[in-house]
């Protein structure tokens, strides 16, 4: 029928990342979300996608001295430094509580050697509780190697390959925005085998204290989150999505549906929230309604139907200079 | 965590100032943007609110308590002091700030029940000083202190709460972001023996006998003698 009305409600914004599939294109970003426990009194978990879990390495972390925060103009800095409590006593007295969680965990994984890597990654996706894995290979906060891994495409590749071969469960690599060409280190985590890519973790800063002379955080660099963040995001999606073929979640400052649209529409499949959970946890189904109701109103029944749409029009460079002549 | 109606800006960690199981009320200086906007909401306007959060002070069978506030210190102990009271328990609020202006509500706690002792850093009223100078010349040795302020007040109380060997409870203030012990970003160290010590492996296991603890989650009172700052 020409005419025929789509309601929000009939709006499919389900996702399918690799094996995974995801009722809802809202991934809450690794270390803002603690298990997803910490906001189940304040939203409904299962009107989410998933929960990707705060990272876990092969030995337990302390994390970084103090102060590990900095708000600053439209974001925040954070240092937290990876602490945790290491894989071992994670699997013994955190990883069976996931499995009472009403949404889909995602589990995340950090190290300092490919051997690490492929140790944790293996021991973690080996647990029912844990629906896929995140390699952070990107986390700018740890004194030696922690964002080395994103940072060069090599090891990107060493990286990902000894974790694919550790779980057939689907492994998505979380890419650092801090690099020349990030289009180059998504071909090679692609190559090796990941199923998606988060674009991006935090973009390294730093704030300094003029009264004390010192910098702001105790680790002296942080990672920026937030608003402030977004449009490098959407330029980092945009240029992976024209590198690979494998899906995106995007993620950087993402507050509203309308920055959501932004980064479906330069190639993200699904988005991660993170800081915006700061100040409202509603967001991420205010978000979801939001989307509906935009694609509802545009007669589109599927969220997928506008992934990297963007990419078209105006923007395509030969279409623009045909134009011209 | 308090956000303004406008949602624009980011979350501000507030005490709840009192409470009578029906009504909650948050007492607040102004000091930048967003309390400048809390301030001008009128009534109907929505606030969002996520909260309470953390813990609070251990009311205990204390006989003799010391409350200590400096400056919007003030707004977190109301609720401990009137418990305090309740239980017969004699209370001496020790309360300090710039200047007078500042000593707000000073009245309630007497009301309440309370000894007020005031002190001002430019000395417009009671002691010229800071309230911790005041606190320790007392010739009154608590049973316990309770106390919430700017940290390096709560160092100064927990050195004096250390002399005269009285165990002190302290309202910590930091940086938070998530606010429900999700991020970890808002974490102080304390001795890994303490029952506030979140679930982390033995000391051998990570070569120390400290361990981070959420301000927001574990805290935001802990035992000044299990604080390693």
């Amino acid at each position: 029928m020409v005419n025929d009305v789509i309601t929000a409600r009939e709006i499919d914004v389900s996702v399918r990342l690799g094996k995974l599939e995801l009722a809802y294109p809202t991934l809450m970003g690794s270390g803002c979300y603690g298990s997803g426990e910490e906001y189940a009194p304040f939203v409904d978990l299962s009107k989410i996608g998933a929960v990707v879990l705060k990272s876990v390495t092969r030995q337990p972390r302390l994390g970084n001295p103090t102060p590990r925060l900095v708000h600053t103009p439209s974001g925040m800095l954070n240092a937290i430094g990876l602490q945790n409590p290491g894989i071992e006593w994670y699997l013994e007295h955190d990883v069976a509580k996931f499995a009472q969680r009403p949404c889909t965990i995602i589990g995340s994984v950090a190290g300092f050697s490919v051997d690490d890597y492929a140790y944790t990654c293996e021991k973690l996706a080996a647990r029912n509780e844990i629906k896929a894995i995140e390699l952070n290979i990107s986390c700018p906060n740890v004194a030696s190697e922690g964002e080395t891994f994103a940072c060069d495409p090599n090891l990107t590749a060493n990286v990902v390959r000894a974790a694919r071969a550790t779980t057939d469960k689907t492994l998505i690599v979380k890419l650092s925005p801090n690099v020349t060409d990030i289009a180059s280190i998504a071909r090679e985590a692609e190559r090796a085998g990941a199923d998606a890519l988060a674009v991006i973790n935090t973009v390294r800063g730093m704030a300094i204290d003029v009264d004390m002379w010192r910098p702001r955080l105790g680790n002296v660099t942080g990672g920026l989150s937030g608003p402030a963040i977004r449009p490098i995001a959407v330029l980092a999606v945009y240029e992976v999505a024209r590198a690979v073929k494998i899906p995106i979640v995007g993620q950087g400052g993402i507050e509203t549906a309308g920055d959501a649209l932004e980064f479906f529409l330069a190639g993200a499949s699904a988005i991660s929230i993170g800081t915006a959970n700061f100040t409202d946890p509603r967001v991420p189904l205010r978000i979801v309604d939001e989307l509906r109701a935009y694609l509802a109103k545009r007669g589109l029944r599927s969220l997928q139907q506008i992934v990297g749409k963007a990419n078209v029009g105006f923007a395509n460079p030969h279409q623009y200079e045909g134009d011209e002549g | 965590m308090v956000v303004p109606p406008s949602g624009e800006s980011a979350a501000t960690a507030l005490g709840v100032y009192e409470a009578d199981g029906r009504r909650a009320s948050i007492l607040f200086f102004v000091v930048g943007k967003r309390t400048e906007e809390l301030s001008r909401i009128s009534e109907g306007e929505k606030i969002g609110v996520v909260g309470p959060l953390g813990n609070g002070f251990t009311i205990g069978s204390e006989r003799d308590v010391a409350i200590v506030a400096g400056g919007v210190g003030i707004a977190s102990v109301l609720l401990p002091a009137q418990a305090y009271v309740r239980t017969g328990a004699r209370v001496r609020l020790y309360y300090g700030a710039r200047t007078t202006e500042l000593l707000v509500e000073r009245e309630r706690f007497a009301h309440e029940g309370c000894e007020v002792l005031v002190a001002t850093d430019d000395g417009s009223l009671g002691h010229a000083g800071y309230v911790t100078s005041l606190l320790a010349q007392t010739d009154r040795r608590p049973d316990v202190i309770l106390a919430c302020g700017p940290t390096p007040m709560l160092r100064a109380v927990a050195s004096v709460a250390s002399d005269m060997h009285v165990p002190a409870q302290l309202s910590l203030e930091e940086t938070f972001a998530c606010g429900v012990g999700g991020c970890w970003g808002c974490v102080v160290p304390i001795v890994n023996t303490s029952a506030q010590a979140p679930s982390f492996p033995p000391a051998e296991r990570n070569g120390s006998d400290v361990v981070y603890a959420r301000v927001c989650k574990e805290g935001s009172v802990f035992w000044a003698h299990e604080l390693r700052w």
